[in-house]
């Protein structure tokens, strides 16, 4: 019995394990990003103020919108988005830019989430554009429009450009500090929200050239549901970052610290 | 609520490719914002509501989204009657009055201006139901990743809603954990009380849930998702020969519009 050379076989090897290919998207399991887009959803569902001069309602979903960048990081865009594509579709009542009103829950999620993965750089440009695209419509030059955006998006210019308060934003909520966590979840709330309303609000402008005589009397009324919104995402953030730390569970912080 | 289609009911539009009803209502969207006369906007409304009737799905659902959004239509409607710079008067309400911007007349392009953008709200919010609730989920998935549109979202968007019903569930738990402990602000305490039991309702529902989603990774992990292979799909997708001329109209629509508009129709 003879036997035969046996053919060389061709080396097999593994691809290379990279963390797309371990079913992660910037730097979130796929799986915590699925499960966010089905609270998203869910979050949708609940109506929290009735809005007087606005389409339908603003729903909880607002205020994971406000806190998708401090747990998700850039990953929240997606999240949020894809959220936002169904939960428009199942519960249209809070969305009253239509079929693209996805997209201000994206912008609110990618900046708050560029920024706390200190991609500042980014997160600016996009914020800048955000309040651009606001001056860009004709309608914003007519008197007192310019202060629509100036409330919390100048508070998010703030927190994105000047280094000092942007890193000790950061560095409070990586470490969780005691007393600092809270100011600075707020902060973070307020640009994830900023980005959100100005994209609302510039999208609503350009489809329904809506002049001053609507915005600037109303506008005090939109400053109160903001922050009554900010507040509450603070509270939210708070409670979610310290528990998911205690449970350690995923979030974006691990990754940073990766 | 509006439910997504489960495909049980056959109708013309049921059968066409999931893909070609996404441009269908990216024409009809894309238009309504291009146009700003009443009379085009009636033209596309018509559309949809032939469309929205060939489909036999319920007008009911029309009234119900359409309530969420009477206050901002009626808000648009007297916005633009009031203070839409318009030339052809047609009565004199009062003196001009400055500090709002009013010039005391009610003009025609004002009334015309304020009907064509509640009919504008009107169609942008009907349109996208009638796309989903004539399309299953699954094919309309299959239409988002033929569409070149990555299948990690894709995966995102069905495992989200597959995962829908398990976390009403879980928050319908933690609210009777909550009333149980004698928090009864849910439903019918002030909108300040209302917002601070959320808190308390959202923080456990998202710290359970991203427990579970441990259990999807390590599933995920185990059917080697993201592995590098070409993907196939249960469902497959063809265009059939409606299915063309539908996209051919649209495109057709869409040039057309786009096309009047730069020649100065379709405007006030």
């Amino acid at each position: 019995m003879s036997t035969s050379t046996p053919k060389p076989q061709p080396e097999i090897r593994a691809a290379p394990r990279t963390w797309k290919s371990r079913g992660r998207l910037l730097g979130m399991p796929i799986s915590v990003l699925a499960i966010w887009a089905a609270l998203y959803i869910a979050a949708s569902a609940v109506p929290a103020l009735p809005v007087p001069g606005m389409a339908g309602m603003i729903t909880i979903n607002a205020i994971m919108t406000a806190i998708s960048g401090m747990v998700l990081g850039p990953g929240a865009a997606i999240a949020n988005a894809a959220g936002g594509i169904i939960a428009m579709i199942l519960y249209p009542y809070g969305f009253s830019a239509g079929p693209l009103g996805f997209l201000t829950v994206t912008m609110g999620g990618l900046v708050a989430g560029l920024l706390f993965a200190n991609k500042w750089v980014l997160a600016g440009i996009l914020e800048i554009l955000i309040i651009g695209s606001w001056f860009v419509n004709p309608q914003s030059w007519q008197t007192g429009m310019w202060l629509v955006p100036l409330p919390y998006s100048l508070i998010a210019l703030l927190v994105i450009f000047i280094k000092p308060l942007r890193d000790w934003v950061r560095t409070s909520i990586l470490t969780l500090h005691k007393v600092w966590l809270w100011p600075a979840v707020f902060l973070m709330c307020c640009v994830g929200h900023a980005g959100e309303f100005m994209m609302t609000n510039t999208m609503v402008n350009w489809m329904f050239n809506l002049s001053w005589q609507y915005w600037v009397p109303t506008l005090p009324y939109w400053i109160m549901v903001d922050t009554v919104i900010i507040v509450v995402s603070t509270f939210v953030g708070v409670g979610v970052l310290i528990g998911l730390r205690k449970a350690r569970l995923p979030q974006y912080a691990d990754w940073l610290e990766k | 609520m509006i439910g997504i289609s489960s495909g049980a009911r056959r109708t013309p539009l049921n059968g066409l490719d999931g893909r070609t009803k996404l441009i269908a209502l990216l024409t009809i969207f894309i238009l309504a914002l291009v146009f700003s006369s009443p009379y085009y906007i009636l033209g596309l409304l018509a559309l949809v509501l032939t469309t929205w009737a060939i489909a036999r799905l319920p007008w009911k659902l029309i009234k119900d989204i359409l309530k969420f959004f009477l206050i901002i239509a009626v808000i648009i409607l007297v916005v633009q009657i009031f203070f839409y710079p318009g030339e052809t008067n047609l009565f004199r309400l009062s003196g001009p009055i400055g500090f709002i911007g009013f010039s005391g007349y009610i003009t025609l392009e004002g009334i015309m201006f304020g009907i064509a953008m509640v009919l504008r709200l009107v169609v942008i919010m009907i349109v996208a139901p009638l796309l989903v609730l004539t399309t299953p989920l699954p094919e309309f998935m299959l239409a988002l990743v033929k569409l070149k549109v990555p299948y990690r979202f894709a995966f995102i968007m069905t495992t989200a809603l597959s995962l829908l019903p398990s976390i009403q569930s879980h928050s319908a738990i933690i609210q009777q954990a909550q009333l149980c402990r004698g928090i009864t602000d849910f439903e019918t305490g002030r909108l300040l009380t209302k917002l601070r039991t959320t808190a308390g309702l959202l923080v456990p529902l998202i710290l359970g849930t991203f427990r579970d989603s441990q259990t999807l990774d390590v599933a995920m992990s185990s059917r080697a998702f993201g592995a590098p292979v070409k993907r196939t799909f249960l469902l497959e997708s063809h265009f059939c020969p409606t299915d063309y001329i539908i996209l051919i109209l649209a495109i057709l629509f869409l040039l057309g519009g786009v096309a009047l508009r730069v020649l100065g129709y379709g405007t006030l």
